[in-house]
């Protein structure tokens, strides 16, 4: 057990934490895009973690690059997928939030709510 | 002639990195692949530079890329933080909102890093970019009043600060 061992099953645990929190976060919310925001920075970072962990735990130098390299998909592709799915269902009405008080994207789309 | 070169270079690491090992058949079949991909869809990777600037320009903009990666790994992480906070409230409601925000910042590259930064923020989730007003449109998940949303706007601020001057 050395402290290299020690740092990846650290990094692997948070990671898994997280992910535990984001389904939580997904069942409790109130509507669609406040649930979206447990899983855009919440997975995200879970993701990257266990990522890192495992990068830390092969260490070979070539497996751990391409592990390194999902991670760095992974921030890159989660709040991209995260923005594409917030701004469809804005647009085309799939859920369409009614009680918000300030709400600047209906006006620029030219809707009043 | 530049803008080929690199890529070609960037594809022959990544091809590199998946194979595992550094043998001759590998470089064979790496390059020719990567050559293909570099003569179509080279200009989809990087752009062509249209200023010439001093070197050290490019010198500082990759040390502070460099720094930049600590900052952002310790905001993504108290973010998460943040949010698993909310979690673990015995009532999670919220005063979700869409403000406008607007942005300095030109360059195609640093606004879609711009866009995914703000995502990966506490409470903020960008919906749109508009590009004749040059704003964002983000989803914010607790603000009460427009006083309140001047104040977090700063938060927004400190990114486009790092943000334009690597991408500039």
């Amino acid at each position: 057990m050395t402290i290299r061992l020690i740092a990846a099953y650290l990094l692997m645990g948070t990671g898994a934490a997280f992910a535990v929190v984001t389904v939580l976060g997904l069942l409790r919310f109130p509507d669609v895009y406040t649930r979206m925001h447990a899983a855009a920075v919440v997975l995200t970072m879970s993701a990257v973690l266990v990522t890192m962990g495992t990068a830390i735990y092969v260490w070979d130098f070539f497996l751990s690059a391409k592990i390194i390299l999902i991670g760095i998909f992974f921030l890159f592709s989660n709040p991209m997928a995260t923005h594409a799915i917030a701004r469809a269902s804005y647009k085309r009405e799939i859920a369409l939030p009614r009680e918000y008080e300030i709400d600047a994207y209906s006006d620029y789309l030219g809707r009043d709510v | 002639m530049l803008q080929k070169f690199s890529a070609f270079i960037f594809l022959l690491i990544v091809w590199f990195i998946f194979a595992g090992k550094i043998t001759a058949d590998i470089l064979i079949v790496g390059s020719a692949a990567s050559l293909l991909i570099t003569f179509f869809f080279s200009d989809m990777l990087f752009r062509e530079v249209h200023r010439k600037l001093p070197w050290y320009h490019y010198l500082r903009k990759l040390a502070l890329l460099l720094l930049f990666i600590p900052v952002f790994f310790y905001e993504a992480i108290t973010a998460a933080l943040k949010v698993s906070k909310h979690v673990f409230e015995k009532n999670p409601s919220f005063n979700p909102g869409i403000v406008k925000v607007k942005t300095e910042l030109t360059d195609i590259t640093g606004l879609s890093l711009l866009a995914n930064l703000i995502t990966l923020t506490p409470g903020t989730l960008t919906l749109d970019y508009d590009r004749s007003e040059s704003a964002y449109y983000i989803h914010w998940i607790d603000v009460e009043t427009v006083e309140e949303a001047e104040l977090k706007k700063k938060i927004i601020a400190r990114f486009e600060r790092w943000v334009g001057v690597i991408f500039r």
